[in-house]
């Protein structure tokens, strides 16, 4: 919009008129020499928040946008250690990261007046807005596995020492144990049950921290079968024929998200909504859908029949997964990490 | 009083490490003194023994750090006997070759702990180079990918350099009449290393096994990728409390006993290393 550009004259009266009226919002396109900080994953997503909301609002503001890549929990360490003095406007963080980071007061509550709010499916902005959906399922060797598995055929003794699962603590640990409670009759509140029928499956192949080391063991026939979180992995399958992901039915995948979260006092608020708005919009959200496999959370979002039949994209679909108490799974991790560090790696 | 110039001179890099490595280690300090509040990981207000009464309450956390030592100690051994004959080599043998030989021995120090772990990881995992052939020659397979020799020779491998290097200052500076001597009065040549060059080599060997030990007991990529999750060290469980359990305060707790380890070890080598050149002092 080159007509709402202002001139040199321009800005130096707007300047004086700042100086004087301190404290009223900043012009809207005046965000040159500003950067906004956001911390997300790298890979995949970085390429799609790059290319579908870091650009066009680098292009609308003039503002610049930097990465910080990493996992969830450095993030979490990060805004917690800021908390008084925060360089990072926008964190993505886990289902269960979101609430605690609420409850601790370092990001803002979700905004019910925000178009972006509106635009998810009811329920799901808890703690953060929901950013994707993604769930817990089973990837198999198709030549050991016959059929796509049930959770409870990771138990049979022909799979015994032939399955992987992922480092814990983590969303995949957590759904993991929830399925053991559930098939042993009880739910996670009572992690005695979890841990006794999880430590049924042990020894454990191996414990995974990446997608291709898992393949590869698995296309060895080393591993016969690993719960891993549906995305990446059916990204993946195309280039591994001899693997397949189910979607277990009793209980269902368990739901995992990411989640956007604005940091409290971050020092560019009105960007990072502009971020949040063009992260959480259709375009990127479909992108996600068809690229990664990432079920989207806002309901404008129209996929085709062959990308929505692998992704998790409608509030009926979310109904038929199973969801955990996150606030209660993560007040229990330091205790779960210890007990999965003896009683399923044997240490 | 003026102060002396030298002093003046050291004020720069004193600043500097108070402010990059003092105040942050002194707030390390106090930070394992603190807990989080219940359903919180904000930090709770007020000081208390929690983190260091739940560690040492905890059989795991010291299994932990008596197999990270047990680990440091064995992998400082080792390269002490790889090392010896390697700068023995470099500083009366190699010749021209020297300086080859010295940038060699740099790879693993400058290349960081990431890539040769990653290569460690095709060398010995069941897919591995080395399962590979054996496969293919139809012999058993080795398991070393989560087991205690696979980190080991991980260790040996990424640490040897800081034994070598010291080693190689050490040797190069021995007189070569002293060995001449010890020959003449009739010493063999296990005679001459055991009374004369080991005693003689004592400083490279302290401080090559110092900084083995260190870097070993302190060492997370190494444990962490080829321990394949399922061995616990120092470095693996520190990054587990802190990175992904987010309890900073125990993972500090944890560090500063592993310091405290690390510090009654490192005095013990010295002392014992000056009793012992005090005792050769009056034989």
């Amino acid at each position: 919009m080159s007509d709402n550009r202002l001139s040199k004259a321009g800005v130096a009266c707007l300047a004086a008129t700042m100086l004087v009226t301190a404290g009223l919002p900043a012009f809207a396109q005046d965000f040159k020499g500003k950067t906004l900080v956001v911390g997300t994953w790298g890979g995949d997503i970085e390429r799609l928040l790059r290319q579908n909301a870091a650009e066009p609002l680098e292009k609308e503001t003039g503002a610049k946008v930097e990465f910080v890549l990493g996992g969830s929990g450095d993030r979490m360490a990060r805004i917690y250690a800021e908390k008084a003095n925060p360089t990072m406007d926008v964190a993505f963080v886990n289902i269960y990261e979101a609430p605690q980071a609420l409850k601790d007061g370092v990001v803002d509550a979700p905004d019910p007046n925000a178009p972006y709010f509106k635009d998810v499916w009811d329920g799901m902005n808890n703690g953060c807005y929901a950013m994707s959906l993604v769930g817990l399922g089973i990837a198999y060797n198709k030549k050991l596995v016959s059929a796509p598995p049930e959770w409870a055929d990771m138990w049979k003794p022909e799979f015994k020492g032939k399955i992987a699962l992922s480092s814990y603590p983590g969303s995949e640990g957590d759904g993991v144990l929830g399925v053991a409670a559930r098939l042993a009759g009880k739910d996670e509140h009572n992690p005695d049950a979890a841990f006794g029928k999880l430590k049924e499956l042990t020894p454990i192949a191996m414990t995974y921290t990446n997608l291709d080391e898992i393949f590869a063991m698995m296309d060895a026939g080393e591993v016969a079968m690993a719960p891993m979180i549906s995305g990446y992995v059916l990204a993946a399958l195309k280039t591994h024929p001899d693997i397949g992901f189910s979607f277990p039915k009793s209980p269902g995948p368990v739901l995992v998200r990411d989640m956007l979260c604005l940091v409290k006092n971050s020092p560019e608020p009105e960007l990072a909504k502009k971020f949040a708005a063009l992260a959480l919009g259709v375009k990127n959200q479909t992108d996600y859908a068809e690229q990664l496999y990432f079920g989207p959370t806002n309901k404008n979002v129209k996929l085709s029949p062959e990308v929505s039949a692998d992704v998790i994209d409608t509030p009926d679909e979310v109904k038929g997964l199973l969801q955990l108490d996150w606030p209660y799974v993560i007040s229990q991790r330091a205790d779960w990490t210890q007990r999965w560090n003896k009683e399923i790696l044997g240490q | 009083m003026p102060m002396p110039p030298s002093i003046l001179l050291l004020l720069p890099a004193l600043a500097l490490s108070a402010v990059v490595f003092l105040a942050p280690f002194l707030w390390l300090a106090s930070t394992s003194f603190r807990t989080q509040a219940e359903g919180s990981l904000l930090l709770a207000d007020g000081f208390s023994i929690h983190n260091y009464a739940r560690l040492l309450a905890d059989p795991f956390f010291l299994e932990v750090l008596l197999r990270t030592l047990a680990y440091s100690i064995v992998t400082t051994a080792i390269s002490l006997v790889v090392a010896l004959p390697v700068a023995r080599f470099i500083v009366t043998r190699a010749g021209r070759l020297k300086g080859i030989l010295l940038a060699l021995m740099l790879v693993p120090l400058v290349s960081g702990a990431l890539l040769p772990s990653l290569g460690m990881l095709h060398l010995m995992g069941p897919l591995g180079v080395v399962n590979g052939a054996a496969r293919l020659l139809g012999l058993p397979t080795v398991k070393l990918l989560g087991t205690p020799a696979g980190i080991l020779i991980g260790l040996v491998q990424s640490f040897l350099p800081l034994m070598v290097l010291p080693l190689v200052n050490t040797l190069a500076r021995l007189p070569g009449d002293l060995e001449q001597a010890a020959a003449s009065l009739g010493a063999s040549a296990a005679a001459t290393w055991r009374r004369v060059i080991l005693p003689l080599a004592t400083p490279g060997i302290v401080a090559g096994s110092v900084l083995v030990f260190c870097a070993t007991f302190t060492s997370f990529v190494t444990p962490q990728v080829l321990g394949q999750g399922h061995i616990a060290t120092f470095g693996t469980v520190a990054y587990q409390q802190a990175g992904q359990v987010l309890d900073w305060p125990f993972a500090s707790a944890l560090a500063m006993v592993a310091l405290a380890m690390i510090g009654l070890l490192q005095a013990a080598i010295v002392i014992g290393s000056r009793l012992s050149r005090r005792q050769e002092a009056r034989q």
